[in-house]
């Protein structure tokens, strides 16, 4: 029942204990794991650091004029040339 | 304002209002702007043609929001079929040694992480960007929905038509790919 894990399993284990789907012995053994492995403890802490560099991630470019107009030409252009539904877009 | 009088001139104005938004959007969800600038193409494209079904109890905004939504999970399946890898086998993951331990020279080393200011920040973002370009597709899709969007791992492999045991191999190898990449280029040079 208490069988150890690896340092594989127990990164395994950290993304399915943000979601709550660790079982009650799995956690235990990710615990148990984690107070022994200070790669997996360095890891773990990095793997919510990850999270947050994705969430807070900004955009750093924009749409020029340009793109907006090519958007206007392209789709009002099509209107023009009657509405060719096709499969053309890539 | 009913479907009937979405003019020209109307939908002027809704690329006028909305592009930024919606290309914005699109952008915390793709890793290049080309592709970005495309979906949103794509949305105001799928709009014009289907404007007809536009009813006024919705926002134009959330209207197309909607539609730019379903052309990203739709350029996300594009990315294909996950490698055949239903199970870790021991080995297969560059990272692990045959026992599951952390290979050698592979060790996670410990961040500091500093307050950054703007400049800091923009070059940061853009090694986590480079980084983020070097997964495969399907793993770099699979982190975007789960930490920019916050799906479920069911939403996810429903959207993506992946297995769980898939999802979370591609998640695993995605996160251990983007921190040594981040570590090499960034906390640990």
């Amino acid at each position: 029942m208490a069988s150890k894990i690896t340092c594989a399993e127990a990164v395994d284990y950290i993304s399915r204990r943000e979601e709550g789907k660790l079982t009650r012995g799995q956690r235990f053994r990710l615990w148990r794991h984690l107070a022994a492995c200070s790669l997996c403890r360095i890891f773990s802490a990095q793997n919510k650091l990850l999270a947050r560099f994705a969430a807070e991630r900004p955009v750093a470019d924009a749409l020029t004029e340009t793109d907006k107009d090519i958007i206007i030409q392209r789709v009002l252009g099509e209107s023009q040339e009657g509405k060719t539904d096709s499969g053309s877009a890539p | 304002m009913n479907s009937g009088q979405i003019s020209e001139q109307v939908f002027h104005s809704w690329v006028g209002e909305h592009s930024d938004l919606l290309y914005q959007f699109c952008r915390k969800r793709v890793a290049d702007r080309e592709t970005g600038r495309d979906l949103v193409q794509e949305t105001f494209l799928a709009a014009w043609r289907n404007r007809t079904a536009y009813r006024a109890e919705t926002s134009v905004k959330n209207w197309l929001l909607l539609i730019l939504k379903r052309k990203i999970i739709d350029h996300y399946r594009k990315a294909g079929a996950p490698d055949p890898l239903p199970h870790e086998e021991p080995g297969a993951n560059p990272f692990f040694d045959g026992a599951g331990h952390w290979k050698q020279g592979l060790y996670p080393r410990a961040w500091r992480v500093e307050e950054t200011d703007h400049t800091e920040r923009k070059e940061f973002y853009s090694i986590f960007d480079s980084c983020g370009k070097k997964l495969k597709a399907l793993q770099h899709h699979v982190f975007t929905m789960k930490y920019v969007d916050g799906h479920s791992s069911e939403e996810i492999c429903k959207e993506l038509g992946i297995t769980s045991s898939n999802y979370w191999v591609l998640l695993h190898r995605a996160k251990v790919q983007l921190r040594a990449c981040l570590e090499k280029n960034w906390f640990i040079k």
